[in-house]
């Protein structure tokens, strides 16, 4: 039974860490991702644009299916994760050999490897000492580092550059890694919402997209917000000023624009949307009373109740924007400046009398012609709300250190090459002496080649051997990649 | 705009006398275009910058098209000297908008045509220079060309920048967009050119660009309407901007009798497709004669296309059927039926190009594994690029949007994308795939690289509305 279960278990690794698990799985990520782009999507799209879209038997079907929130369906998450432990199963199977080949690299060439290496010269010497200590110094200056190594008879070269990038691809595959576990942090802690406030207006409840509510351990209030435009009347700029108010007290403030959030205790705010909500914020009057002597101006907001003299008082009880009469009844025709109309009550304290007082005198419920002062209106300023996207993702640091990673990683897959050279002496068949040069690249063998041609070009030139001597292996073997 | 690809210099005609003749070409149009100016009494403007910009290139694209047919080296000298003066008055034409707007030229499609035709240019120069492609001008040249005489016919103006646009981050991910798609469209004309040097057969080339004309015409067909109507986006002249029926949105209008012409065309370049298919089931060579005589006549019904599309489509009312009353629409609105019918038109001649003159093409090219090496370096260019671009935008939507990755369709492609050239570069450096399957894969990429750019946003709704 135990080895049943160990044997499947190796078998199922095998299958995860197999290149061909990887590539099925990602054509799946492929097929069913570019599913979620053509589908129409919840809750991006509402309901009833899906209900337009689709016949209900279809959107039943898809809703299903799972399709109509491919991003979101438990089984994409799945794919993800097997996706993820395929990475981690391949990168676990093939390190072993990469950290051997890293940490024990190989330096002084056997007879079979310096006959099969695809990339060497043999040039006849005089001495090995002199010939060695050329090529030593070649070596170096070329950027290899060359150690000699060892024999009991004799010693050896061996020079090599960049060996780290042997150990890149691991490094991508784990800023993949960091990148996904971010991501699964977030949809797993993270939560997204809106706040709508108005000036002066404070809150610690965030409204998340299912209508729910979130409560948030501080307040933030907003303390003013405005749209700047461009000269042609298109919008510049919005902007919101915001105080995060925790126990009474603020502890932070901040003047939030679109692309530059306030961030407090990991929770971001960010300017998404501005406008009209068709409410007063400030009217400017100038009222004068009957005998008209001493008119003055004055400002009142919503409810509020002023004193005009000793006597009386106004308030402002209501504010329609664009109104619209019917029925002898007054009705808000939309929330834009348009057609506005206040309904002001002056009252007198000593007869106790209220009187109706509208701006425009609205036939039928105006008193105006009782009202002890005469209105007239000069300026009002409108409420506008400011829309803030609230989001928390935890998970977002690792995903930033993932790609800050794999920019690192890539840079040294791409741009860094493993270069190898070895010189040793050997005798040949006849017993001349001969320098063995060989050297390698992990990529861009091409441009290696060359260079490697170039050095052993110094080597000779340096032991006044001319060109043509010494018997080339054919080197075209090396282009390839 | 075809016409400048369609010049076929006389292959017998010494090296000389074609460049003078290009010489005194330029020199004439320039000397034009001078005593238009002095008239007009600005001289560095952007449109007089981006008319030198469209003379010298269209001199380099004819130096290099005649150098892909005789392989006359001196033409290659005087051609990359008109890409070099070309991309002067190009670069001259992005810092003057610069300058104007105050913000990098990142924000329209126009915008980035203008970047996009800069990149064109430098990295014909770098492949030239650098890795000895010289023949590559005669394929970036000429879509530099469409890309200039695009920019003439959208709009110019310069837009400020709606709120979500003002950001550095933004102009990374734009800049790192555009790098890495021209990386991506040099990966696929070298793999392109491999495929040529890989002695594939020409006819295999015949069925590829009917396949992608019959695919773009679908397309664009898919805004057929009844009566025989082609839809279009509405145009608000005055607010310079599409129009929008509610959020998201946009208002068409239907070019009536366009659908038709259309449907006629996508029969004519259809046609190549369906004798190839008789001739692969026949293998009568007179079915394959009549395919490449099929072509060339498309050509000419995809030319009319075009005038009749430019003509209809420019300016003028049209009626809605989701609307009252009649709308006005512009070329600005269609830039991805444009730029599909111009493409069309570049492919088709692109083949008649290979098989007139195959044998001196194949004489021109590197060899086909120096090709091989090429596109693999180039795709290993583009990736990185693609990676940043992709965690700049993230990092970009992150601060507008307060979420960095939102599944939207754009984001969604871009990935897609990026996964694509990852499966190329784990099956080349695993697997060691090389030569066809390779160049297959290289020409995949681009061709998912192309649906992100334009079908996303053309098809799929999202929030990318500003590209």
């Amino acid at each position: 039974m135990g080895t049943t279960v160990h044997s499947l278990a190796r078998k199922i690794w095998q299958t995860l860490a197999a290149i061909k698990t990887g590539v099925i799985l990602l054509i799946l990520v492929v097929i069913i991702s570019a599913a979620g782009t053509v589908i129409l999507q919840r809750p991006a799209t509402d309901a009833d644009e899906m209900q337009r879209a689709y016949s209900p038997q279809v959107l039943r079907l898809l809703d299903g299916l799972g399709l109509t929130d491919v991003f979101h369906a438990w089984w994409f998450v799945l794919l993800l994760t097997l996706v993820s432990f395929s990475i981690i199963a391949a990168s676990i199977q093939r390190f072993p050999n990469a950290w051997r080949y890293f940490s024990r690299p190989y330096k002084s060439p056997d007879e079979t490897f310096r006959k099969a290496l695809p990339g060497h010269v043999l040039i006849p010497i005089q001495d090995e000492e002199a010939a060695l200590s050329v090529a030593e110094r070649v070596f170096k200056k070329a950027g290899f580092g060359p150690e000699r190594i060892v024999h009991p008879s004799s010693f050896s070269l061996f020079g090599e550059r960049h060996r780290f990038s042997e150990m890149a691809v691991y490094i991508v595959h784990a800023s993949l890694l960091l990148i996904f576990l971010g991501g699964i942090v977030d949809a797993l802690y993270g939560w997204r919402g809106f706040l709508t406030l108005s000036r002066g207006q404070q809150s610690s409840q965030v409204e998340s997209q299912n209508g729910s509510k979130r409560a948030l351990p501080f307040a933030v209030r907003c303390d003013g917000a405005g749209q700047e435009n461009y000269a042609d009347g298109s919008p510049k700029r919005w902007w919101s000023d915001l105080a995060v108010v925790k126990n009474e007290q603020v502890v932070l403030r901040k003047q939030i624009v679109v692309n530059d959030p306030l961030v407090y205790r990991g929770v971001r705010f960010y300017q998404a949307s501005y406008g009209k909500t068709g409410k007063v914020d400030r009217l400017l009057l100038t009222a004068t009373p009957r005998d008209g002597q001493g008119a003055k101006d004055i400002t009142v907001g919503l409810g509020e109740t002023l004193p005009l003299d000793a006597d009386t008082t106004v308030r402002l009880a209501e504010f329609i924007p664009d109104y619209v009469v019917r029925d002898g009844q007054v009705y808000a025709r939309s929330n834009d400046l348009e057609n506005p109309a206040a309904h002001l009550v002056v009252e007198s304290r000593k007869s106790g009398q209220a009187v109706n007082f509208w701006l425009p005198p609205i036939e039928g419920i105006e008193q105006n012609a009782s009202s002890p002062y005469a209105f007239e209106g000069k300026d009002v300023q409108m409420a506008y709300f400011t829309g803030l996207e609230v989001s928390h993702e935890p998970g977002q640091w690792s995903v930033w250190a993932g790609v800050i990673v794999m920019g690192f990683g890539l840079a040294l897959v791409f741009y860094f090459v493993h270069a190898r050279v070895w010189a040793v002496p050997v005798r040949d068949a006849r017993g001349q002496r001969m320098l063995w040069i060989g050297g390698t690249a992990n990529k861009n063998k091409d441009v290696f080649e060359q260079r490697f041609q170039k050095l052993v070009e110094q080597i000779k030139s340096e032991l006044k051997i001319s060109p043509e001597a010494g018997v080339e292996a054919p080197i075209a073997a090396l282009a390839g990649k | 705009m075809a016409h400048v690809a369609r010049v076929e210099p006389q292959p017998a005609a010494t090296g000389t006398t074609l460049v003078v003749m290009v010489g005194l070409g330029v020199a004439f149009l320039l000397f034009m275009a001078f005593l238009n100016v002095v008239k007009s009494g600005h001289l560095l403007n952007e449109s007089n910058l981006l008319y030198a910009t469209l003379i010298f290139y269209s001199g380099a694209a004819t130096l290099y098209l005649a150098f892909g047919i005789t392989g006359l080296p001196a033409y290659v000298r005087y051609a990359s000297l008109a890409t070099w003066a070309g991309l002067l008055a190009n670069t001259g034409a992005i810092a003057h908008r610069w300058y104007e707007a105050g913000h990098p030229p990142f924000s329209s499609i126009y915008e980035m045509l203008l970047m996009f035709v800069w990149t064109l240019a430098v990295l014909t120069l770098i492949a030239e220079k650098k890795f000895g492609v010289k023949v590559i001008g005669t394929v970036t040249m000429p879509v530099a060309i469409v890309g200039v005489v695009l920019m003439q016919l959208l709009r110019t103006e310069v837009h400020p920048l709606v709120p979500a646009l003002q950001s550095t981050w933004l102009h990374v991910h734009v800049t790192l967009a555009m790098l890495a798609y021209a990386a991506c469209a040099l990966s696929f004309a070298l793999a392109m050119m491999f495929l040529i040097q890989d002695k594939m057969k020409t006819e295999t080339f015949l069925a590829a660009t009917s396949l992608f004309t019959v695919a773009t015409y679908l397309g664009v067909l898919t805004r057929f309407e009844k009566w025989g109507g082609l839809s279009v986006i509405a145009w608000n002249p005055e607010e310079k901007s599409e129009v929008f029926l509610s959020r998201g949105v946009r208002l068409f209008v239907v070019i009536p009798d366009l659908g038709w012409l259309l449907v006629l065309v996508l029969a004519a370049v259809a046609a190549p497709l369906v004798l190839y298919l008789i001739w692969r089931k026949t293998q009568d060579d007179g079915f394959l004669t009549m395919a490449n005589r099929a072509v060339f006549l498309s050509i000419l019904l995809q030319v009319l296309a075009l005038v009749f599309f430019v003509w209809r489509a420019r300016s003028g009312l049209y009626g809605s059927l989701d609307a009252e009353g009649l709308f006005p629409t512009n070329l600005s609105a269609s830039p991805f039926i444009l730029s599909g019918i111009v493409g069309g038109i570049f492919v088709s001649l692109l083949y008649l190009l290979l098989l007139w003159r195959r044998e001196d093409l194949e004489r021109m090219l590197p060899s086909a594994d120096e090709l091989d090496r090429i596109t693999y370096k180039t795709i290993a260019i583009a990736f990185p690029l693609l990676t940043l671009m992709i965690a700049a935008g993230a990092y970009w939507a992150n601060r507008t949007w307060g979420s960095y990755w939102s599944w939207d369709p754009k984001e969604t492609w871009a990935a897609i994308t990026w996964l694509v050239y990852a499966g190329y570069l784990h099956m080349r450096i695993t697997r060691g795939w090389r030569g066809r399957r390779a160049a297959y894969f290289a020409i995949l990429g681009f061709a998912v690289v192309m649906f992100t750019f334009f079908g996303v946003t053309y098809l799929l709704p999202g929030l990318h509305a500003y590209a």
